[in-house]
């Protein structure tokens, strides 16, 4: 501990003010602040504070992130094998995803870091933790065959125009990682949707065993024309309980559904996450796809008739119910916005997901297109609860 | 005296937020040894525009007159003491911190008149106003929203008396009030002729010996957590039209000093104050005088520099010296550590004796008092919505939205947010864990407005 401190100290000196690497200020109080934290009494008052700060609120949500990693990590490596042919072997699994994800998440962490640092040398403030959090949560939205250059595109674009553009964290209105995730899906559909894309073959293509289909749950769900989509999934080997434990190919952290649920818990006991989004979320899925059911006709697509809860673990869902629907910046402020922007994007994702055939994934646009009405919800609130105030000027 | 029978209205404020912080001070009351010199700290009293009427080597009795306002000079603040001024203190741009009297073996008293409780009922509200003021003990009385010194050709829409201060480390009113109930209802008789018997009497909480001494006085019992007992907070909940904001209000300790000076015809000069924190070695209430001298009612390692002795309270007080004097406001000294030690890996520990509002350390897994420091605990982050200003915020101001109204230079939206409901408790800057200063914010804002409309 005490070396830690004395390369601290002894480093010092050049980043202070009038040193030599002056400018990179930002660079050294993010790694100084890694191991201890900052010296810095009250000015004033109140001259005791709470001892909650944004670096542990961001380090909580990594944390939470953590166990999803592993199980996607886990994941790629097995359907990558699974459709290679190989044995299900843990250790073998587990390095091959380890060699699938890791670069990504690399890659996603050091370009996110240089635009932070850039913009924080540039705007001489510190660096906020809240890309440590956006750079983890963006790989985990990526299919697993993501090349790395699409990677660091996506991540750049997220952070630059999803965030500094807007004047970085806290006043961005969109949620970083989605819109990167959101550039590359327009710009490249190709290698974000479709049956090829979430599963990694490698090696020769006749390898693939023949039982192999790379089709997602929602595109089957999508595909489906006769009989029942439980049914149509159930027969393609996605039963509700594979979906809920989330050993089927989909986004590297988005597939199981119980280790988002975990994540939602944690979060919200914490008070990180506010219950009322996710709660409107759920609410939103399951209201629109009951009515859903309700409205279905015989001539309707049989997508209508699916139990509700079906959309909760199918997909990113439950990834974003829990991350990034969460996200407090891009979230209304007011607690009362928050159980009406949790409950149309839940609503959203499901209406894209049935009705919209070139979207079989709905919750990234459905976030998305929230994030935006979120400052008018706020108004909204804001101006009744002021009307209520008697006025003193 | 006409016993007063009201019904007492219950006012429940559900926000606020309670610090578990250690060091409080035990019901036990002190009276500290005479001191041999006390001062008057101008610099301390907000808004007010000293004018020294003394200089130093003057002679002065116990009410004589150091320094008026010079925005108006009716208002006069005395002597705390008799004897010979030693030294006039003179800080930056000649801002005048400290009036300095070394005490006579035996004081000399300024003569004032006295009221009899007869009399009060029939005393005229310009002459009563006047004693208060030429009396020194009208400052006492202030004005919300700003909460500067009444106007003395103002008549109030009320006046509350606010009984028990729920900061940490304030003195309790069974203190306080110990065996002066009758002052005290005298002193209300004399604050009823002020606002035309409109007075609100508020105690904070349950608290059966007051209720039973003050039987049918209290008017108002708030219930809730910190500051719920604040008179802006009270008003707050109980307003119901705009020409209530320029309520006024004072505290159940300085009433009796208006009820001393009446009665007595002495400027009176008993405080009971408390000394407390986790870094005091006494914790503890003491009986002793306006302006005495610190070092002699804190005891602890004041001098050693890792601790902080603050006046009048740790999260609205200001961070003095030793050397220096009690304020004409302040009854609460703490004395807390500094904390500007780098705590190693500080985000990750699971903190079970770091205290938080949140839910995010172990310790919020108990209400049990816990040591605080005066360190920031993080650097300056930008806001990320958390929302936990507005949580606590007693008044229902949505801090972080008018906080950017006040940085955006929208000074009619930041009114239209509540900027004037402001109560000043700190509580928002407390707990924001982007470290943004909110409470200053705000608080500047506001007084930076009542200048530019005064």
């Amino acid at each position: 501990m005490q070396v830690i401190k004395n390369i601290f100290n002894s480093q010092r000196a050049h980043f202070s003010a009038g040193g030599r690497f002056e400018k990179y200020y930002p660079f050294f109080e993010a790694m100084e602040t890694i191991f201890f934290a900052p010296a810095d009494t009250t000015a004033g008052g109140p001259h005791v504070r709470d001892s909650l700060d944004v670096k542990r609120y961001m380090t909580i949500v990594i944390a939470v992130l953590i166990p999803p990693l592993l199980f996607g990590i886990y994941n790629a490596g097995y359907q990558s094998r699974l459709a290679a042919g190989l044995s299900p072997d843990f250790t073998a699994v587990f390095s091959r995803g380890l060699w699938i994800v890791l670069p990504l998440v690399l890659v996603s962490y050091a370009v996110g870091f240089f635009w932070e640092i850039l913009f924080a040398v540039k705007r001489k403030h510190a660096i906020s933790e809240g890309l440590f959090v956006t750079a983890m949560l963006f790989p985990l939205t990526l299919p697993p065959t993501t090349p790395l250059w699409q990677a660091a595109l996506g991540i750049s674009f997220g952070i630059v125009i999803g965030k500094e553009l807007f004047g970085g964290t806290g006043r961005n209105f969109l949620n970083p990682a989605l819109t990167g995730r959101a550039f590359l899906f327009f710009a490249y559909p190709g290698n974000m949707s479709g049956d090829a894309v979430w599963t990694v073959i490698s090696g020769a293509k006749d390898a693939v065993v023949d039982t192999f289909s790379g089709a997602t749950p929602l595109a089957l769900a999508a595909l489906t024309e006769n009989g029942s989509v439980a049914a149509a999934l159930s027969k393609a080997g996605y039963s509700f309980a594979r979906l809920f434990w989330g050993l089927y190919p989909d986004s590297i952290g988005a597939s199981s559904a119980l280790l988002c649920l975990v994540g939602a818990v944690i979060l919200m006991v914490m008070g990180i996450a506010n219950y009322r989004i996710i709660a409107g979320d759920v609410l939103g899925v399951l209201c629109t796809g009951f009515l859903l059911n309700l409205a279905a006709s015989e001539c309707s697509s049989p997508y209508l008739l699916l139990n509700p809860f079906y959309h909760l673990v199918m997909g990113g869902a439950a990834f974003g119910i829990a991350f990034m629907t969460t996200d407090p910046v891009s979230a209304p402020d007011m607690n009362s916005a928050k159980w009406i922007y949790g409950f149309m994007i839940g609503a959203l994702t499901v209406l894209i997901r049935v009705f919209n055939p070139a979207f079989p994934e709905g919750i990234m646009l459905a976030i998305l297109f929230m994030n935006l009405f979120a400052p008018l919800l706020d108004s909204i609130v804001v101006r009744l609860k002021l009307k209520k105030r008697v006025p003193n000027v | 005296m006409t016993k007063q029978r009201s019904r007492m209205i219950s006012v429940r404020i559900k926000k606020g937020y309670d610090l578990n912080i250690a060091g409080r001070p035990s019901m036990e009351t002190e009276t500290a040894a005479p001191p041999a010199r006390v001062a008057a700290l101008p610099e301390r009293i907000p808004f007010v525009r000293p004018k020294l009427r003394v200089k130093a080597g003057d002679r002065v009795k116990v009410g004589s007159v150091l320094f008026v306002d010079k925005r108006n000079p009716e208002i006069k603040f005395l002597s705390p003491g008799g004897g010979r001024i030693e030294k006039i203190d003179l800080g930056p741009r000649r801002v005048i911190r400290e009036i300095v009297v070394v005490l006579d073996a035996d004081e000399t008293h300024e003569g004032f008149d006295t009221v009899s409780e007869a009399a009060l009922d029939g005393i005229d509200r310009d002459e009563l106003v006047r004693r208060l003021v030429d009396g020194g003990l009208w400052p006492l009385i202030r004005a919300l929203p700003f909460r500067d010194i009444a106007g003395p050709k103002d008549v109030p829409p009320a006046v509350i008396v606010s009984i028990g201060n729920s900061q940490p480390f304030h003195p309790q009113p069974e203190i306080y009030l110990k065996d002066k109930a009758d002052l005290f209802k005298f002193g209300l008789k004399a604050i009823r002729r002020l606002a035309d018997g409109n007075v609100q009497v508020s105690i904070s909480g349950s608290r059966p010996q007051l209720q039973t001494d003050l039987d049918g006085f209290i008017t108002h019992r708030t219930i809730g957590r910190h500051p719920a007992n604040d008179p802006g907070v009270l008003l707050y909940h109980t307003k119901k039209s705009a020409v209530e904001n320029r309520t006024w209000f004072i505290d159940g300790q300085d009433l009796l000093l208006i009820a001393a000076l009446l009665k007595t015809g002495r400027y009176p000069t008993e405080r009971t104050v408390v000394v407390a924190g986790s870094r005091a070695l006494e914790k503890k209430h003491l009986r002793t005088r306006l302006g005495a001298p610190l070092a002699d009612l804190v005891k602890g390692d004041i001098r050693k520099g890792d601790s902080r002795l603050i006046a009048g309270g740790v999260l609205t007080g200001y961070s003095t010296e030793p050397e220096t004097y009690l304020g004409f406001y302040e009854t609460a000294l703490a004395l807390v550590p500094l904390g500007d030690a780098r705590e190693f890996l500080a985000f990750v520990r699971p903190g079970i004796n770091k205290p938080t509002y949140s839910r995010t350390f172990l310790s919020a897994l108990s209400r049990a008092d816990l040591e605080m420091n005066c360190n920031l605990h993080g650097g300056l982050r930008a806001c990320i919505a958390c929302g936990h200003c507005m949580d606590v915020c007693p008044v229902e101001i949505l801090p972080q939205l008018t906080y950017k109204c006040i940085l955006a230079g929208e000074v009619e939206e930041s009114l239209e947010h509540g900027l004037l409901d402001c109560v000043e408790c700190g509580l928002c800057s407390y707990v924001c864990p982007s470290k943004i200063e909110l409470f200053d914010t705000l608080k500047t804002a506001k007084a930076a407005y009542y200048k530019e409309i005064s």
